[in-house]
């Protein structure tokens, strides 16, 4: 497919001039759509393609670039766009990253020295264009047996456009969506503590004013730094953060909300907050729909089989150490049960059970449980404050205040 | 293999091989004084620090911001030159110590215990003597003579801890040179581009030989220096796991696992099992990366458990298990840290247990894996008072408003105890 389709040389030199002409027009008038139309090489347009195309037929676009004024200023972005264009056509990720990255450079230069924000929609574009390109050439690396480096040099070079907007003009809105695209490159790569420097700088510097962002920026945003509140057990800030970015998400981009919610379902379960069945069904979350089952009912074993059954999944996202916390609240919800079952029977004794009576109850569950480990779960639930009581050591009894004896979570997370 | 993202990855790129060019003897010069005595090597990190691998993590202790170099001792790999991009070089030196080195040592009378030749403080031999870890080491200044290829590091290794097993010294004499002299076998690893299943093995030793370290040096923390022995312990067995998981990964064949994978992944899991435990990077990110083979393994699984009680605060599966199913290095590792589950314990029972009916101290002795006189001790240092019952025997009486926690440590050290356990001296464990 690459390179199969012959045009005339004329034709070839007619694409090319026509994207000459494209650009320094779009320059010149400054309409950033148009530029940032000619810079996404990875969109597979039409208009690009064929581009390609030319430039493999007609070898000597040097040439053309340098024969006027207008163009020619441009060379040191458009020769290696015009590499990047090639090389991505014939299949040559890595040489079409290595391109961009110098025509990136150059750009960078460019936007500088441009008054107002006119170009920041093709600063976006070519912010995407780097972090995928260089994902694709380093899939292309790793399939040779090479290390693959270029999304680390590619989170280097997004930090430099990063800067050129990190200033008091108006081109500092951009700043967000170049941050997600880092936070993306660092998420990618494992490097998730990269993400700190950036964070520090949106969130502390005085020159960003985190109202004045587009909303679909923010939303990214509090997305990727909810999620790293998750992997610190952060849950309170996690829940700020997650609900954020699900209040404000269009609620039409159904994929964006599903990511939003498998991240922020977790953290509402432990702060005892359980999502309704049917969302779970509407955005195929199922994964979850045991668990919750299992903090309704007091099963210990639906918990431990959930957690199992989708522990790659789990462990893939990064939630399976937060739902595994869940299980104190489980044991809180089996005992509630029992004291129910205990009050019905005899209402003025319900208030004690029997340790024995527990360790029942976890056999039911095809739970191996003695006595003592009862004792040590019960000790651990009222250190905990979620069983208001104490228990008896010689006489294995657990004595629940007549008052209140469940308190809810209320919103925080079980004390540590 | 790209799919799963790099976590570990030392950018670097030391672990791509090169070729030698034939013109590699003319990088370096022949220099004299090339060798400089540790008095003069001063800790000015090179100029071209910013090219330094700063994706590096440091998942234990304090992460400092990762321009402060000082704080943070890096790897000596890290000191390659990256934008030379030299050709990986193959070290010629036949001894266990440069020649150079060990004749102006012996000038200057800086020489170890171990390297004294009948305890002669300025003659040793090429028997004895070891290199030393140079802390700042420009390529320009490597000399191919001055480094020792593999199977010499290998003997080298050999001979450090035989010294381990056989010595008469105190024991942090002994870790204060193994713990020097294997940097510097790590940094001729490193310079060599070493990264072959033979390294994995060499690593994997001296990654023992810190975790037995780590218990050994809490047990005996008398000196003033202990506890940043302790801190520079643990940062070096943390940064060698690091290292070790790289080579694992990096050697990976399709999808298969090495044979100590699982059990060396479940001691960086056990090392979270700590009071101050704010990660650098936190498991759960670990966890996103690691092959399915190595999280459903016996061993990780022992350490995912171990980790969930203590999250969850079951101190009694937590103590069960730990007397019932962890290995020798296992218990080296979680010993020191196993006073935080038994004053979350003793507070608990305080806290919830019924004034009227005290606590046995022999059941708390099983409970904590404390011999019953440590329970006493132990009890006490947490500011708790134990009694004694109407028949004498010992008891803690709940419901004490005195409890804290000793934020500071205990001044007893508790190693863990049990009727039925192991006992499998460490001073046998094979390095």
């Amino acid at each position: 497919m690459a390179g199969a389709y012959m045009m005339s040389m004329g034709e070839a030199h007619r694409r090319i001039l026509d994207y000459l002409n494209r650009f320094s027009d779009a320059v010149s008038t400054q309409d950033g759509k148009s530029l940032s139309r000619l810079l996404s090489i990875s969109s597979d347009s039409h208009h690009l393609l064929s581009l390609a195309d030319a430039l493999n037929t007609f070898q000597d676009a040097n040439r053309l670039i340098r024969q006027s004024e207008e163009y020619s200023q441009y060379a040191d972005i458009l020769l290696p766009i015009f590499r990047a264009l090639q090389s991505y056509r014939l299949r040559n990720l890595v040489e079409s990253y290595q391109a961009f990255e110098k025509a990136s450079n150059a750009f960078i230069q460019e936007f500088r020295n441009w008054d107002s924000a006119w170009a920041l929609e093709a600063l976006y574009v070519l912010a995407y264009e780097i972090r995928v390109l260089a994902e694709k050439a380093d899939i292309e690396l790793a399939s040779n047996g090479k290390t693959p480096e270029k999304l680390k040099g590619a989170g280097s070079l997004l930090m430099k456009v990063f800067s050129t907007l990190a200033g008091k003009g108006p081109k500092r809105v951009g700043a967000l969506y170049v941050t997600c695209q880092l936070f993306k490159t660092y998420f990618k790569l494992g490097t998730v503590h990269l993400c700190r420097s950036v964070i520090r700088s949106i969130e502390t510097a005085r020159i960003f004013d985190f109202e004045e962002f587009p909303v679909r920026d923010k939303v990214t945003y509090m997305y990727y730094t909810g999620r790293l509140e998750v992997y610190n057990e952060n849950f309170p800030a996690a829940d700020h953060k997650l609900s954020y970015a699900l209040s404000h998400c269009d609620a039409r981009k159904e994929a964006n909300i599903r990511m939003i919610l498998k991240y922020l379902i977790p953290v509402k379960l432990s702060i005892g907050i359980l999502p309704h069945a049917q969302l779970l069904e509407n955005y195929n979350l199922n994964e979850y729909s045991n668990i919750v089952l299992a903090l309704k009912r007091g099963d210990l074993r639906l918990l431990r089989h959930a957690l199992q059954e989708h522990e790659d999944r789990f462990l893939r996202s990064g939630v399976y150490l937060v739902l595994e916390k869940l299980e104190l609240q489980v044991y809180q919800r089996l005992l509630k049960k029992i004291h129910i079952i205990q009050k019905q029977k005899d209402p003025n004794k319900a208030h004690q059970i029997k340790l024995e009576i527990i360790v029942k109850a976890m056999k039911w569950l095809e739970m191996d449980m003695d006595v003592d480990e009862v004792e040590c779960i019960m000790s651990i639930l009222i250190y905990k404050n979620l069983v208001k009581g104490y228990f008896a050591h010689k006489s294995k009894v657990v004595v629940l205040s007549k008052q209140d004896p469940f308190p809810k979570l209320n919103g925080k997370p079980v004390s540590s | 293999m790209a799919e799963r993202g790099q976590p570990f990855r030392q950018a670097r790129g030391g672990v791509t091989r090169r070729n030698l060019s034939s013109s590699r003897s003319s990088f370096f010069t022949k220099s004299a004084t090339r060798y400089q005595p540790p008095q003069n090597c001063n800790l000015n990190i090179r100029r071209n620090s910013q090219h330094m691998d700063s994706s590096f993590n440091n998942p234990n202790g304090n992460v400092k911001d990762n321009s402060d170099n000082r704080s943070w001792i890096k790897d000596a790999a890290d000191v390659i030159d990256e934008e030379n991009n030299l050709p990986s070089l193959v070290g010629t030196c036949p001894f266990m110590c440069p020649v150079e080195e060990r004749l102006q040592r012996e000038r200057l009378r800086d020489l170890a215990t171990f390297e004294r030749l009948d305890g002669n403080p300025g003659k040793s031999s090429s028997n004895l003597a070891v290199k030393k870890f140079c802390r700042t080491i420009s390529t320009r200044e490597i000399q191919v003579s001055d480094v020792r290829p593999l199977s010499v590091l290998e003997g080298t290794l050999n001979h450090l801890f035989n010294l381990f097993h056989s010595s008469d010294h105190p024991f942090e004499v002994v870790h204060d040179f193994i713990f020097d002299r294997t940097r510097s076998i790590r940094q001729d690893l490193s310079m060599q581009n070493i990264s072959n299943n033979r390294a994995i093995t060499m690593y994997e030793r001296m990654v023992k030989f810190h975790i037995i370290s780590h218990q050994k040096l809490h047990r005996s923390s008398s000196s003033p220096n202990a506890s940043s022995l302790l801190y520079l312990n643990l940062e070096q067995l943390t940064k060698l796991l690091m290292t070790l998981f790289n080579l694992y990964e990096t050697n990976r064949i399709s999808h298969s696992i090495y044979d100590n994978e699982p059990e060396f992944c479940s001691f960086y899991v056990l090392l979270q099992i700590h009071p101050d435990s704010k990660q650098g990077e936190p498991l759960s990110l670990w966890f996103r990366n690691l092959p399915s083979a190595i999280m459903k393994s016996k061993q990780m699984c022992f350490a995912r458990n171990l980790l969930r009680y203590f999250r969850l605060g079951n101190y009694k599966r937590f103590m069960y298990m730990m007397k019932s199913e962890a290995s020798c290095l296992q218990c080296c590792i979680v010993e020191p840290y196993i006073n935080e589950v038994r004053a979350l314990a003793v507070s608990c029972l305080n806290q919830a247990g019924y004034k009227l009916q005290p606590f046995p101290l022999a059941d708390l002795s099983n409970l904590l894996l404390l011999q019953e006189s440590d329970v006493e001790s132990f009890c006490n240092e947490c500011g708790l008072e134990t009694s004694s019952d109407e028949v004498g025997k010992r008891i803690l009486a709940p419901k004490q408003s005195s409890f804290f926690h000793p934020r500071k440590g205990f001044q007893k050290y508790y190693p863990i105890h049990s009727e039925g356990l192991q006992g499998v001296s460490i001073n046998l464990l094979d390095l």
